[in-house]
């Protein structure tokens, strides 16, 4: 269940990243509305992911998860395309994860 | 400030300070958020509850200040670097989490592997327009 909850918190992590961008310094109030919404959700699902994990290891996990989903959306839905440097970054960050599951630490 | 575009100009030099300044600052907040949610047992301790939405408003305003100048792509890596080996080193000291080798080992990669997405993002984000 905590993946579960850590995937969700992801999910809404991403809509933050992406409205606190377009919010401009909390001046536009459609984004700011919309990171404040989403980071409130995210909030709430990672508090529930961290009930399981350690707080090191959900945090990096859920930041680093949502780095990877952005870049994964923008090349699905905005055509931005997958250079190297992406497609490695995305697989170090992956290993990553997996090494720490594999750790016993997730 | 003017409200000019300056973003690729020389005499933007104290804008970028400033905003790598609020970038910072927002890393620090970030680590308190990690922490206070990861205390909140679920926001059903109080104390550590407040806390985490005061570090919640401070870490989001300070990083769209931020990113205001700095690019989204590399804004973002360093805000999650900082949040991350925060919440990993204060999480063993502040919250009594293990922190082992194994662990330290993988969160690098990460976070590595992060700072890697980042840049190959903004590559391509910061070439000057036609």
């Amino acid at each position: 269940m905590h993946w579960l909850y850590l995937i969700i918190a992801v999910l809404f992590e991403i809509s933050v990243a992406i409205a606190a961008g377009k919010s401009e310094g909390f001046k536009n109030v459609k984004w700011t509305v919309i990171t404040l919404v989403s980071g409130v959700i995210a909030t709430i699902f990672l508090s529930l992911a961290l009930l399981t994990f350690d707080v090191g290891v959900g945090y990096s996990m859920w930041t680093s998860l949502a780095g990877v989903g952005i870049v994964i959306l923008g090349a699905v839905f905005l055509n931005q395309r997958l250079n190297f440097g992406k497609v490695t970054g995305i697989a170090i960050v992956i290993s990553g994860v997996i090494g720490l599951r594999l750790s016993g630490a997730a | 400030m003017s409200n000019a575009q300056t973003r690729h100009l020389p005499d933007s030099d104290t804008g970028n300070k400033r905003a790598w300044g609020a970038l910072l600052v927002a890393g620090v907040f970030e680590v308190g958020y990690a922490l206070s949610v990861g205390g909140s047992q679920a926001f059903t301790v109080l104390t550590w509850s407040i806390s985490a939405i005061v570090f919640f408003l401070l870490t989001l305003y300070f990083l769209s200040v931020a990113l205001k100048t700095i690019d989204v792509g590399i804004g973002y890596a360093v805000w999650a670097g900082i949040g991350s080996i925060g919440a990993a080193v204060f999480g063993a000291i502040l919250l009594n989490q293990s922190l082992t080798l194994y662990q330290s080992f993988w969160l690098a990669v990460i976070i590595a592997g992060v700072i890697c997405l980042k840049l190959a993002d903004s590559a391509k984000l910061t070439r000057p327009d036609p």
